[in-house]
């Protein structure tokens, strides 16, 4: 994890997600690259955040578009965020005495048809799943957010309180962590639309 | 075969600690429960303590260690006071407590503190150290098990980090004591070693008044003598899980 | 103590690399090549264990041949990266990986850009505006940090390149000796006399 850095944060709001991670890619202590985004897009109201492990960053995200798509095709329907969960546990667990080095998160809505409910989840490198209520942290950074976003999250925020809980979140979290920072992407998930946004933060 | 065995001197026993410092009021904060390992020793042992009545100091670290070192520095405390018959002054302290973190370099003290009070001027003062005694004064810090918690939470809150516009230096009192709680309950929600009680020292400048002090659940004063600096302290209950 | 680094600038990425290949204290040669055109638009730095380096470039060089030969097309810049990254990132995993590092330059021309892709022997692969990898990057990074520009003519990116290059030949402790240079652009690739 230490070795290129990042970190991943979620979080529910009130008919509403977010999802957001640091754009920091190191080699140890050099900084290689300040553009490298941790979050993807899965379906068009779910996204995933990989920190960790950059190479396995890359081969998860190719394997997941491959894993998903294949699920669309024969499903001929759109995966529900609980299910890509466990597709994501699944996936990590078939590589338990070898794993991919990497702390997925899952945020998205359920179908329009199961009510756009809110859904975040996590796991750990061998797949583990914690599904929370509130938020869920991952990477270099995740004890410091655990502590801020215990400090400012609060239940049913709507989609631009969301936005600010997220942000100061992950910025003031990565400032007191060597590993990440160098800007941060967000993304929050309405039923209406996904509004991503790409913050400045300390490049120190 | 010849067996090496060895003697750890040092263990850590869990908690944290805290200080903000205010225009003319300083509040300095730790948790009451002592763990070794998954262990918890006892519920209530207390980290903050009442040194003079302008100075409170917390220490965190390993607990034998912090007791031994407050013991001492209250016993050079004492001697000041029968020498000049006066309480040494705040950044008097703090440069003791260097001298003494220093003295013990090659094997030191496993301890951080928190130095809180009033200064000569009459402003809130913080001071921090590490065990071997760099110090720098600050308007707050977090030390301890759940430091890496609390401090960007702080970063945030107290120096406006990341916000844009205009922001004060020096919070009100009772805004600081809400931030000092709002830290403590985090930390204890999302680390297994703190918990059990929260203990806030609130230090007041002499001539400040304390109305915003009346009514706080759990207050009790601590003040040693009259037309001076005034101590009190708030005790919380944190979850014990 | 290998070298190389890359950067981007006005419809061009410029290339270099040092020429040495040395064994423990020994240099057992001097003009070594080490930026291979993968393409008509394409060039890759490649350094790393001696024997994978070599083997692994021919390989991607060969595979990027056949992609071409089968297809009636040329692999853009972006698609051969992602390509060579897949393949170091499955080879980690492997009984026998390869340890090569790779700086990939390209020139897409379709949408008349370059683009530059910072890769290592794990399958980290970054898209970068400049780049180094070796002992020189701790130099050269904060160089290009400060002179590097997106916009500059092929001259200025030279300028810039050699500023980087003299900064490892003065502080690096040992002396590269001669970089090999490379640019590609709209007319393809070519070599450049520093």
């Amino acid at each position: 994890m230490e070795l290129n850095g990042g970190s991943v944060v979620a979080m529910v709001g009130k008919n509403c997600v977010a999802i957001a991670s640091d754009l920091r890619l190191g080699n140890q202590a050099l900084t290689v690259a300040t553009n490298f985004e941790k979050v993807f897009p899965v379906t068009d109201r779910i996204y995933l955040g990989l920190p960790g492990l950059a190479t396995d960053v890359a081969t998860l995200r190719e394997r997941f578009r491959y894993r998903v798509n294949m699920y669309t095709i024969k499903e001929e329907r759109e995966i529900e965020p609980e299910t890509f969960a466990h597709l994501v546990s699944s996936t990590l667990y078939e590589k338990r005495f070898g794993p991919y080095f990497i702390e997925p998160v899952v945020a998205g809505l359920t179908s329009p048809e199961r009510g756009s409910k809110p859904f975040i989840a996590a796991t750990d490198l061998i797949g583990c799943l914690n599904f929370a209520k509130d938020f869920v942290v991952c990477g270099t950074a995740s004890s410091k957010l655990f502590g801020v976003a215990e400090g400012l999250w609060e239940p049913d925020l709507e989609p631009d309180e969301l936005f600010e809980t997220i942000s100061q979140t992950l910025l003031n979290a990565v400032d007191r962590d060597a590993f990440s920072g160098w800007g941060a992407i967000v993304h929050v998930i309405t039923p209406e639309k996904v509004v991503t946004r790409t913050l400045k933060g300390r490049m120190d | 075969m010849a067996q090496q065995r060895s003697f750890n001197p040092y263990t850590e026993n869990g908690g944290t600690i805290l200080a903000i410092a205010g225009a003319d009021f300083a509040v300095v904060a730790g948790d009451t429960r002592q763990t070794e390992g998954y262990s918890i020793q006892t519920r209530y042992a207390p980290k903050v303590f009442r040194l003079t009545d302008k100075a409170v100091l917390a220490v965190n670290g390993f607990a034998a260690d912090g007791n031994m070192f407050v013991k001492k520095v209250k016993q050079r405390l004492e001697w000041y006071k029968h020498a000049h018959s006066k309480d040494m002054p705040l950044q008097s302290i703090a440069r003791l407590i260097q001298t003494m973190l220093y003295a013990k370099r090659f094997f030191p003290y496993y301890v951080y503190n928190i130095l809180g009070g009033i200064d000569e001027q009459g402003k809130g003062a913080v001071y921090s150290f590490d065990p071997v005694g760099s110090y720098e004064r600050e308007t707050c810090r977090a030390a301890g098990a759940a430091q890496s918690l609390v401090q960007p939470f702080l970063d945030n809150q107290i120096y406006f980090k990341n916000q844009t516009g205009e922001h004060p230096t020096h919070l009100p009192l009772p805004h600081v004591l809400q931030l000092v709680t709002d830290s403590f309950t985090g930390a204890t929600e999302r680390h297994i070693e703190v918990g059990d009680g929260l203990e806030m020292f609130v230090i007041l400048a002499r001539g400040r008044g304390s109305q915003e002090l009346e009514g706080v659940a759990g207050i009790r004063e601590v003040t040693t003598s009259d037309e001076r600096e005034r101590v009190f302290v708030i005790n919380r209950d944190l979850k014990r899980d | 103590m290998e070298c190389s680094f890359a950067l981007t600038g006005k419809g061009y990425v410029l290339i270099a690399a040092d020429m040495t290949s040395a064994r423990s204290i020994v240099k057992m040669k001097h003009d070594e090549d080490k930026v291979k055109p993968l393409g008509p638009h394409l060039l890759m730095t490649y350094s790393g264990e001696p024997g994978d380096t070599v083997q692994f470039a021919e390989y991607v060089e060969r595979n990027l041949r056949l992609y071409q030969i089968r297809n009636h097309s040329v692999l853009r810049p972006h698609s051969a990266a992602s390509w060579i990254r897949r393949t170091l990132a499955d080879s980690l995993r492997s009984r026998s990986p390869y340890s090569v590092n790779l700086l990939v330059g390209g020139y897409d021309v379709s949408e008349h850009e370059p683009h530059l892709y910072w890769i290592d022997y794990l399958g980290t692969m970054a898209t970068v505006p400049f780049a180094a990898h070796g002992y020189g990057s701790y130099f050269a990074l904060s160089l290009l940090d400060r002179y590097h520009n997106p916009s500059a003519s092929l001259e200025e990116g030279i300028e810039t390149l050699k500023r980087c290059i003299d900064e490892v030949q003065k502080r690096l402790i040992i002396g590269l000796g001669k970089f090999k240079v490379r640019v590609v652009d709209k007319d393809g690739v070519r070599e450049i006399e520093i």
